[in-house]
């Protein structure tokens, strides 16, 4: 096991090293000058080669590269253009929004599933089953955007029951305000997750334990979660991981679309300015926290599962 | 069109003028302000007198009730205090520095604490402010203004002479600050008295007012109030109607408090302001449609019916000194071709653009004065949509048989996507082949700043209310800021006039000199004035008083909640 983790971490750090270097590339071969951006229209030349020198964005590619790796291992993020404090910061103060959107999203995910599956496991070709295959279908079918924006119309605007967009005051607020974003962002995932989890408990509601444990006396619902639900999670598991690994990166338009200040927020503005030492920045932690995410799935699917291990 | 949304609107300052605050102040008559133009559409102008008397009526069973009500009761039961107005902006500000900024979101935050000695009215027009008038001599060079008396900081010192003298000083001398070419014509700025500041021009300068009424020439405290710079940016200290704690640049909301030492008696009406800072449009719209916002900034045109019909919310239409405009390079020979320009503009029917992007809420475009600024001209020539002399023109052309060009624009603004559209459309009608190129916004700026572009879509504001701004920014290719908005049209004869009417006082001069620029800019054509649009807000029934200048300037002490 402890070899196996190590394998896994390894890999990861590559992949965020790649990351960070496919990002810094990307960003300055793009056109649009961050100089320009901070100064405005009315900026003199002057003025901005100035800034772009005190940048350090007058050097050549492969020194401005050098120069933020050498800062990256220092453990030094650099330094917003447009906010002049330090990127760190920055992300300091919007990580817990995303983290606890993610949370959320999760949370609700897989209250979802299991339900859901287990009904339509139980009730193989029956109405019920029929019903949450077509329901995950359209689930797939709609746009994350589109679904918030009609819960927004529905819960909001017209009942008033929770609110339009923001963070909310507090810590009841707070919470408030992430049911919405957090039913989108998991209307993403849940489909998929329930398919998976369906498909799996069938195959193993026809194993031999299971007509032992219903044999045993058991009641349907613990032969349900306690027997079908157990052995049947391995592929789903590493399934929930990809997909709040996908959903990380999707913060970005569930954030846009329920103005919540978080780590997508703040990516997407600082492409549009260029801040370029916060773009950096936040898609080094972005990515960081897929790595960590997919590799926390693996160990966890090999503890439920010994063979992968052995894989 | 200027009259669209005329507006009851009381100068505060002639209210405190008349009833000195020094002994006591007396509330400018609230039925002055009462009446708002939101009353006047809603209830039409009977209804609007019921809404004035209201308070009267209900308290009036019998003559000498009526008769007990009076003045200064009625203004208490008109004019409801307290509260928290909740709006909701695009943009939030990342520095609070006036001289430094001309970023929205910075400046119509750090104008509702700092204040110019002059400002300019809804109505478009200047009004003195921290100043109440001033002296000049025969030379037009020596400006003698008086400061205000009663005037007091938020620290509580009262407002000198010296703060001016240091606030001006600072704006125009800070070489990269991009609006310190305003104070260009400035050579020197003495307190004369602690209530009398005395400016030095090096020339006569017409747009002298309007650019002392600008943001950037607000009025700190001097010396930051023994402050460092920096400590004192963060929570500016100023005459204005609020104050600031402090601010976090990142952070997407803001509240400003109500400043109790503020010198317009008995306001501002509001507790507070909370700014939330919401730059995704449809969100911005849905936060107003549910209730938790009162009023939104940059409502997009197509939100415009859906909002109308919302109920308790109305949609407020104000001028705005803005022209969006398709700007060609001069540096390409297809566009350093008069005839192209010009059978480019006769081929762009800009009455139906502006009906399929705008929704109706723009006005199609003609000079690029836009019509709200003062001087334009209505008899300017313009080149109208016709399709005819747009092949006439092109046949004359070193490109008759037409060609193939590429139009920039900002890729994010769905306004600006469907216009490319549309101009495509119409330009295939004379054989010129358009390939739309959208780019996000800072990409946009650079390529065309770098004239790395055939045409571009972009719009000019005039920040002032005098047109020397836009007039300079658009036509002055070599001082003006801009090469002519990176066109790099080059009018000697437009350039000299532009300077003229910056030396000449007589208005009716004046008149007939932009008149003549008008002209000259429509006939050459260096770039098309596709429409004026308004700035679109969408307001709560509940607030009262809220109205935007046509610079975009929103004042808020005397806006009040119901």
């Amino acid at each position: 096991m402890l070899r196996y983790a190590a394998r896994r971490v390894a890999a990861a750090v590559l992949v965020v090293f790649g990351v960070t270097l496919a990002t810094f590339l990307l960003m300055h071969l793009e056109p649009g000058d961050p100089a320009r951006a901070v100064l405005g229209l009315h900026a003199t030349a002057p003025a901005v080669a100035a800034l772009r020198r005190q940048w350090g964005l007058n050097s050549s590619l492969p020194v401005q590269l050098g120069h933020f790796l050498s800062q990256l291992v220092q453990g030094n993020l650099g330094k917003s253009y447009i906010y002049n404090v330090s990127a760190a910061s920055l992300i300091g103060g919007r990580i817990g929004q995303t983290a606890a959107l993610v949370a959320v999203a999760t949370v609700f995910a897989i209250i979802f599933t299991v339900p859901l599956s287990a009904l339509a496991a139980s009730r193989q070709n029956g109405v019920a089953d029929h019903v949450v295959r077509a329901l995950s279908v359209v689930g797939l079918a709609l746009p994350a955007f589109w679904f918030g924006i009609v819960l927004i119309e529905v819960f909001a605007v017209r009942l008033h029951l929770l609110p339009v967009g923001g963070e909310g005051s507090g810590f009841g607020g707070h919470l408030e305000s992430l049911v919405l974003p957090g039913l989108t962002a998991s209307f993403a995932m849940a489909p998929i997750l329930v398919r998976s989890l369906r498909v799996g408990m069938l195959e193993v509601m026809d194993a031999e334990f299971i007509a032992v444990a219903r044999a045993k006396g058991l009641g349907e619902l613990r032969v349900l979660f306690g027997h079908v639900a157990r052995n049947a999670l391995v592929p789903t598991v590493t399934l929930l991981g990809l997909n709040i690994a996908y959903l990380i990166g999707s913060t970005v338009i569930v954030e846009q679309v329920f103005n919540l200040n978080g780590l997508g927020s703040l990516l997407l503005s600082s492409i549009l300015n260029r801040d370029f030492p916060v773009v950096q920045a936040t898609t080094l932690v972005l990515g960081a926290g897929v790595v960590i995410v997919n590799l926390a799935t693996d160990l966890l699917a090999a503890r439920l599962d010994p063979r992968i291990r052995l894989r | 069109m200027v009259g669209r949304h005329r507006v009851v609107w009381a100068d505060p300052t002639t209210a405190v003028a008349q009833a000195p605050i020094m002994k006591g102040a007396v509330l400018p008559t609230p039925g002055q302000r009462l009446v708002t133009r939101r009353d006047l559409l809603k209830y039409g102008v009977a209804g609007s007198a019921v809404v004035l008397l209201g308070p009267l009526a209900a308290s009036s069973a019998s003559a000498s009730a009526r008769a007990r009500v009076s003045a200064a009761a009625r203004s208490s039961n008109a004019v409801k205090r307290g509260g928290t107005l909740r709006f909701a902006r695009s943009i939030g500000p990342t520095t609070l520095d006036p001289a430094n900024t001309i970023i929205a979101g910075d400046i119509y935050t750090l104008d509702k604490i700092l204040e110019p000695l002059y400002v300019t009215n809804p109505a478009g027009q200047l009004v003195p402010w921290l100043a109440t008038g001033y002296e000049v001599s025969t030379d037009h060079r020596t400006f003698t203004f008086s400061l205000r008396p009663g005037v007091k900081f938020s620290n509580g010192k009262p407002l000198v002479a010296e703060d001016v003298v240091f606030s001006i000083n600072r704006t125009r001398k800070d070489a990269a600050g991009p609006l310190s070419f305003l104070d260009y014509a400035i050579t020197d700025i003495v307190a004369r008295s602690t209530d009398s500041v005395v400016f030095q021009l090096s020339q006569p300068w017409a747009p002298f007012l309007s650019d002392l009424s600008v943001f950037a020439n607000a009025v700190l405290p001097a010396d930051f109030a023994g402050q460092s710079e920096k400590d004192f940016l963060t929570a500016p200290i100023g005459t204005g109607p609020f104050t600031l704690d402090g601010f976090t640049p990142d952070a997407n909301s803001l509240t400003l408090k109500a400043n109790p030492n503020y010198w317009q008696a008995g306001k501002p009406y509001l507790d507070a302001v909370e700014f939330l800072y919401v730059d995704n449009d449809n969100q911005r719209v849905l936060q107003v449609q549910g209730g938790q916002v009162d009023i939104i900034d940059t409502v997009p045109p197509a939100n415009v019916s859906s909002l109308k019909a919302s109920s308790g919310i109305s949609v407020d239409l104000f001028p705005a000194w803005q022209v969006d405009l398709l700007v060609m390079n001069e540096r390409l020979p297809q566009f350093a071709d008069r005839h192209v320009r010009r059978a480019i503009t006769y081929a762009i029917d800009r009455p139906a653009l502006v009906h399929a992007a705008s929704f109706g809420t723009a006005k199609p475009g003609g000079s690029f004065f836009p019509p709200s600024l003062e001087y334009y001209s209505a008899s300017t020539p313009v080149l109208e949509y016709s399709l005819s002399r747009a092949k006439a023109e092109l046949a004359q052309s070193k490109f008759p048989n037409g060609f193939s060009t590429k139009l920039l624009i900002d890729g994010g603004v769905q306004k600006w996507v469907t216009f490319a559209q549309i101009i495509k459309a119409q330009l295939q009608s004379i054989n010129i082949d358009v390939d739309i190129t959208p780019l996000d916004h800072s990409a946009f700026e650079s390529t065309f700043q770098k004239y790395d572009y055939d045409m571009f879509i972009d719009y000019a504001i005039n920040d002032i209310s005098d047109p020397d701004e836009m007039a300079s920014f658009e036509v002055d290719v070599k001082n003006g800021g801009s090469e002519s908005y990176w066109s790099d049209y080059d009018s000697p004869k437009a350039i000299t006039l532009v300077h003229e009417a910056e030396a000449e006082y007589d208005s009716t001069k004046r008149a007939a000199l932009y008149a003549q620029i008008q002209a000259i800019v429509a006939e050459d054509a260096p770039f098309v004035a596709l429409d004026y649009p308004p700035y679109i807000y969408a307001v709560s029934d509940h607030v009262n008083g809220f109205e935007v200048n046509p610079g975009g300037a929103y004042r808020l002490e005397d806006v009040w909640l119901t």
